[in-house]
């Protein structure tokens, strides 16, 4: 499995560098990969059928609890149906649809490559992580593919929004696995469902997160505008991404998950609330539209809605109606968006408004469609019928309260797609009066091949409903049966299903023909609770809060940000040092009476150099400051420290005298008279005074005798044979110290030079010298 | 074996000198500098195998026994990140080393940078091997010391005044951090590390509080801890783009390494530290929707290293084992995909003219290599699987939701978040640069300027070095799972402690 997963990746990393020679038919070289996938599920069908899996793992890092858990049951045996059997259509029917010479055939190729793998990937995934991983991958391909070069605002704007949603969906379901994952004691997915963790706060919050995640990727409301945004990528893209396949990968999720949690609180309840009204929404919309292709996508929210329903409701029968709902929506689906996009590339549009006569010039194509079409209507004998039969069996079942009321939304659901099926008809197909006739070229064999297989299979496993019985039932079987297993069947006489079906599909012909009317009624619902206008807000929204937060702090200022940074020095540690330090019990003000005066002098400098005007005066009155240090060094008996720290001073001051007789003797820079001086008072004055508690607190603080300066005293005259410790310390003990440091005086000089020199430097060529060629104009420069 | 561990420090010091010298030799100075840089990252595998094995590799400098004499230890988590950081300095030097010969020619040397950058190079690694609170001190002198020339060489006025901005703030922790060595060395007698960590025990808790606290401010602005962090977008756009990666790849991570080092070692926090994990929370997002507001493409990367800054904290903030191993994985990937996205950024702008992302256009199309040479760094940024910076985002959800409590959940959550909006910002890239209509190349605004060049030409040394740390990059991944395993025994380690200190004091500290 893993190796089927992994060839289609490298077949995508292959395709672009060898579909120079492919071209087109680079298309159908990344088909033989799907194909064979196709094969192997349908090998395995006997053993999955009989109840068996097929499992395989490969570790990448376990101690994170990565590991690529694959695992081949019933569910995953479905999706590759949708998965592999679409992607092999697709790509065959690209190699017709696209130009030959189209440069981007090489990009489309290998991102359909890469999404077939990862898609694969992701519904064979038995573990958690395994299946984020892939479902990003997903996110990632989608994007690409609908952006294409993104030239148009367009292409832009819906591959942008696309991203953006499903990733804040997708991160949020990370988020939501790794808590279940916490509290179940394991990534593995088959594990979790078999012993689920207790419900719990911990545990109701991680399914809303991971529902958020299947929320955002199968379109539900209110974050569903991206998947209709979303079509403005090419038509194979939009009929495999964005309608068969990766926008059914959250109610794959939902299912998979769903036997362990179909009766937590917030699972069914979230889930039917959002799928009944997904259903709605996206059907009532699908009426406003006149792009066929748009029409497909709002359809295809409603439908999202259903399954999101079926999948989530945690009944036998129900589950069967999911199963068999979810192929069908993969086969009528893929089949009108196929058709759609002969419509498009032969007649040159999509627009019903200007579409009309195609039913009298293709036939054949209209067969194809109205297959697909009626099958979304829930008509018999096709196979969508048999879905939405069950699917009311199901809710009837029951009788409770609540999966009535989920029961009349599906009914009416069920009418509005009756209608948008009737007006997709209509719109594609029929003869509308004063509209001129299209013409279009007929479409070739290559194009009507992939349109009209899942049209037949929608056609055969409807007319024998038994085909696809065992795989419903073993789907089904998580969820205990009743004592008379329903069974896919198009006659189960006259009972109340049926009659709901043939309530849907008049009120569906009556929605169609009272079209105008309903859609009028729609213009009640208030701007903001529109989802579009709710996300470009939002993201206008963070854009806004990123320049205020931005603006506000980021002020380029120096003074400020060290004002913050002292600020932050004097309350976080200073608040430490104030509240939990303690002073010396016994303090003594000094050791001998000259130390005051030197002080005095010492904090007097100081003070002054704040206010120094001139540079030579700040120089001299930091030597002060310097010397008065050196000076309580000579007191406390440290005449080699005095002894440097008069040389470092001396040196300074010289060094200084020789600088500032090359600039101005005032500081230049003018003292703002707006900003007022005491915030910068107030902060220094903090800081040092913080610095000067923490002295004596952490002085007083000591516990232990001061070990290595007794070791510097004590090994200094033999060890070192220096009678001198400081010298000792420098040259001897901590040695590495002072390499180190003449390395930064090294670095500095070398720095100096540098900037002195930069005025003096080689430039580097103009274009006419370039041109001319002789590059020794720029000779080594010393 | 013992005495390989100064060798990283000593041979790019050496080297430093001899490059200054060979000033007039341009493929000399450049061929010593690749090789110092080499050995230093082979001299990184051995020390983490040894390391690894049998436990820190101590040299006592001087033959002086702690705490007289300064220690060097190479445990697993300084020889891990001093091999990521000199595989990044190996490919930043092959990067400018091809940039200069593209735009100087071959024969022409330049007197500062190479000698510079060995410089700088052995700060690194000193900053990771010494034990010792004073010469951990003396390190970041080395290496602001080094990175003040590397910002403002070959440079114009405005620069200059960018440089000053980066220079006072990075003094002024200089200054801090001195003064809170003076009050350690006050309060305990030491500056071993290994030496502190038994003595601060039994100092009074305000006192040990008040000196961990310290160490967070001090080390918080060295790694761009919001709100420490402001310098930061200010100064290292200003830089040309292999300066500026090697700063954005290392200097802040050094930062953090100084943080998990000394606030695991030296104290003990016993539980999953509710202020450090406020401050990365912090700058978690204060950074990333600074990136969002951009347009200027070198600033948007500045505050996405900001944001970044924070998961680490997030991990250290934890104080378990799993968080720790987070934290230290995703310097591992933050070192190599920071440094990556910067060369690839110098890329882009020799081909446009400009760092404005409104100003680019219709890259994807021009050149395809380059789009893909950002395109996974960025997506492994935004913590996209499979690529590192998911894995080691999710260790550190993974230790998020492990710990459990109220505010580790807030900062999982905003873990999570600035993922998203990291992932918001790198689109904005993609669309304004990669995608639309292809614009003309901007001229050069002032040649004198190395910062934006817009010749429009790159060399093939240059795309191969940035495809080089691209494909390291993605190595990460490929070996997360040794690495994850490696950076969990190396977590345990900081966490136990003891193996340190008895290799460092002796058996009789224990």
């Amino acid at each position: 499995m893993l190796l089927l997963v992994t060839a289609h990746l490298v077949l995508a990393a292959l395709l672009p560098t060898v579909s120079r020679w492919l071209g087109r038919w680079a298309f159908a070289v990344g088909a033989i990969l799907p194909a064979v996938s196709l094969g192997w599920a349908l090998t395995s069908l006997t053993e999955v059928l009989a109840g068996g899996t097929v499992d395989e793992s490969v570790a990448w890092a376990p101690v994170l609890g990565l590991t690529f858990t694959l695992r081949l049951d019933i569910l995953s045996l479905l999706m590759i149906f949708l998965v592999s059997g679409v992607g092999v259509l697709i790509l065959c029917y690209c190699v017709y649809y696209f130009k030959p010479d189209a440069q981007s055939n090489s990009r489309t190729s290998a991102l359909l490559v890469a999404f077939a793998g990862a898609m694969l990937g992701l519904v064979l995934a038995d573990d958690l992580f395994t299946l984020y991983i892939f479902w990003e991958l997903t996110t990632v391909c989608s994007f690409l593919l609908v952006g294409q070069d993104g030239n148009t605002k367009q292409q832009r704007r819906s591959s942008i929004q696309a991203l953006l949603v499903t990733v804040l969906g997708g991160l949020s379901m990370l988020l939501g696995f790794v808590l279940l994952g916490e509290q179940a004691g394991t990534y593995r997915i088959s594990e979790i469902v078999a012993s689920p963790p207790a419900a719990g706060a911990l545990t109701s919050t991680a399914l809303v997160l991971i529902l958020l995640g299947a929320f955002t990727k199968s379109a539900q409301v209110p974050f569903h505008t991206w998947l209709p945004g979303a079509m403005v990528a090419p038509t194979p893209v939009s009929a495999y991404l964005h309608a068969a396949s990766m926008v059914k990968a959250g109610v794959y999720l939902v299912a998979r998950l769903s036997p362990a949690f179909s009766d937590h609180t917030p699972w069914w309840p979230l889930i039917a609330t959002l799928g009944i009204w997904t259903m709605l929404i996206g059907g009532y919309r699908a009426l406003f539209e006149r792009d066929l292709k748009t029409l497909l996508a709002y359809g295809t929210v409603s439908q999202l809605g259903f399954l999101m329903v079926l999948m989530g409701a945690g009944s036998h029968t129900v589950a069967m109606a999911g199963a068999t709902m979810l192929i069908a929506h993969g086969l009528f689906k893929s089949t009108l968006f196929l058709v759609v996009g002969i419509i498009d590339h032969q007649a040159g549009t999509r627009n019903i408004d200007e579409l009309s006569g195609i039913r009298r010039r293709f036939p054949v194509l209209t067969v194809i469609g109205a297959i697909g079409a009626l099958s979304m209507a829930g008509i018999p004998p096709l196979f969508g019928f048999l879905g939405k039969e069950a699917a009311f069996e199901g809710f009837l079942e029951s009788g409770t309260t609540g999966d009535l009321v989920v029961l009349v939304g599906l009914v009416l659901g069920s009418a509005l797609t009756a209608a948008y099926s009737f007006r997709f008809l209509w719109g594609a197909f029929g003869t509308k009066p004063g509209v001129e006739d299209s013409s279009a070229p007929k479409p070739s064999l290559g194009l009507m091949v992939p349109a009209a297989v899942p049209a037949a299979l929608t056609l055969l496993l409807g007319v024998v409903a038994s085909l696809f019985n065992a795989l419903a039932t073993t789907y089904a079987e998580p969820y205990p049966a009743g004592d008379h297993p329903y069974y896919l069947a198009l006659w189960h006489g006259f009972s109340l299903p049926l009659l709901l079906s043939a309530v849907v599909v008049a009120s569906g012909v009556g929605l169609h023909l009272a079209r105008d009317r309903v859609v009028r009624l729609g213009g009640w619902l208030p701007d903001f609770l529109q989802a579009q206008p709710g996300y470009e807000r939002t993201v206008a929204g963070l854009d806004t809060v990123s320049y205020a937060v931005t603006g506000r702090f980021q002020a380029g200022s120096l003074p400020t940000y060290l004002a913050i940074i002292l600020l932050t020095f004097v309350l976080v540690p200073g608040s430490a040092v104030l509240t939990g330090g303690s002073m010396p019990e016994e303090l003594r003000l000094w050791d001998s009476a000259v130390q005051v005066p030197v002080a005095i002098l010492v904090l007097t400098a100081a003070i002054a150099v704040t206010m120094a005007k001139r540079r030579m005066t700040a120089v001299i009155l930091t030597g002060v400051v310097g010397y008065g240090i050196g000076a309580f060094f000579v007191l406390d008996g440290g005449p080699d420290l005095a002894l440097a720290q008069f040389l470092v001073e001396t040196l300074t001051l010289v060094a200084f005298v020789f600088v500032l007789r090359r600039l101005p003797s005032r500081f230049t820079q003018v003292e703002s008279t707006r900003s007022p001086r005491w915030p910068k008072v107030a902060v220094s004055v903090a800081a040092g005074a913080l610095v000067a508690v923490s002295a004596l607190v952490f002085s007083g603080a000591r516990q232990a005798p001061p070990e290595a300066s007794e070791g510097f005293v004590e090994a200094a005259p033999e060890g070192a044979h220096a009678n001198n410790v400081v010298n000792a310390i420098l040259v001897d003990f901590r040695a590495f110290d002072t390499v180190g440091e003449i390395s930064v005086l090294a670095v500095a000089a070398t720095g100096v030079a540098s900037l002195i020199l930069a005025t003096r430097r080689a430039r580097r060529p103009s274009a006419a010298e370039e041109t001319e060629g002789p590059r020794k104009s720029r000779e080594v420069r010393k | 074996m013992t005495m390989l561990v100064a060798l990283p420090i000593l041979l790019p010091l050496l080297a430093a000198g001899l490059s200054l010298v060979l000033g007039r030799f341009a493929t000399l100075q450049r061929l010593l500098g690749v090789v110092v840089f080499t050995a230093n990252a082979v001299l990184a595998v051995v020390l983490l195998a040894e390391a690894d094995k049998s436990g820190p590799v101590v040299l006592q400098l001087g033959g002086w026994d702690a705490p007289v004499g300064i220690t060097l230890v190479a445990d697993r988590l300084s020889a891990l990140l001093m091999l990521i950081s000199m595989v990044v300095m190996l490919a930043v030097l092959v990067y400018s080393i091809g940039q200069r010969i593209t735009d100087y020619g071959r024969s022409t040397s330049s007197t500062a940078f190479h000698p510079m950058y060995l410089v700088l190079g052995a700060g690194v690694s000193m900053a990771y091997l010494t034990g010792d609170l004073f010469n951990l001190f003396v390190a970041f002198e080395i290496m602001l010391g080094a990175s003040y020339v590397l910002i403002t060489r070959r440079t114009t006025a405005t620069r200059v005044r960018a440089g000053m901005t980066y220079t006072i703030v990075s003094l002024t922790s200089s200054l801090l951090f001195i003064t809170m060595i003076a009050l350690v060395y006050a309060a305990t007698g030491t500056v071993n590390l290994a030496d502190l960590s038994g003595k601060v025990e039994a100092l009074p808790v305000g006192v040990q509080s008040a000196m961990a606290l310290m160490m967070i401010v001090v080390f918080g602005i060295k790694s761009a801890m919001v709100p420490l962090h402001f310098w930061l977008p200010d100064s290292y756009p200003t830089a040309p783009a292999p300066v500026t990666a090697v700063f954005a790849g290392l200097l802040t991570k050094v930062g953090v390494y100084a943080l998990i080092r000394t606030q695991t070692l030296v104290f003990d926090h016993g539980e999953s530290w509710t202020l450090l994990l406020w401050f990365s929370v912090i700058t978690m997002i204060i950074g990333a929707l600074g990136a969002i507001a951009q347009n200027d493409l070198n600033r948007l990367l500045s505050f996405l290293l900001v944001s970044h800054i924070g998961y680490m904290l997030f991990g250290l903030a934890l104080y378990d084992v799993t968080g720790l191993a987070g934290a230290i994985l995703y310097v591992v990937h933050h070192i190599t995909v920071q440094a990556t996205l910067f060369l690839v950024s110098g890329l882009l702008t020799r081909h446009t003219g400009t760092v404005a992302l409104r100003g680019m256009g219709g890259l994807a199309k021009l050149y395809p290599a380059i789009a893909l040479l950002f395109a996974i760094p960025a997506l492994n940024l935004a913590g996209i699987p499979p690529f590192s910076g998911f894995v080691a985002k999710l260790a550190l959800l993974e230790a998020g939701a492990e710990v459990g409590t109220t505010m580790a959940y807030v900062a999982t959550g905003a873990a999570v978040l600035t993922s998203f909006l990291t992932l918001y910002a790198m689109a904005k890239v993609w669309v304004f640069a990669f995608w639309g209509k292809s614009k003309p190349p901007h001229p050069d605004p002032d040649p004198t300027d190395e910062l934006i060049i817009g010749t429009g030409s790159t060399s093939r040394t240059m795309v191969s070095a940035t495809s080089a740390l691209v494909v390291f990059g993605v190595l990460i991944a490929v070996f997360a799972g040794p690495l994850s395993e490696i950076s969990t025994r190396a977590a345990t380690d900081l966490l136990d402690g003891g193996p340190y200190r008895t290799a460092v004091l002796g058996e009789e500290a224990e």
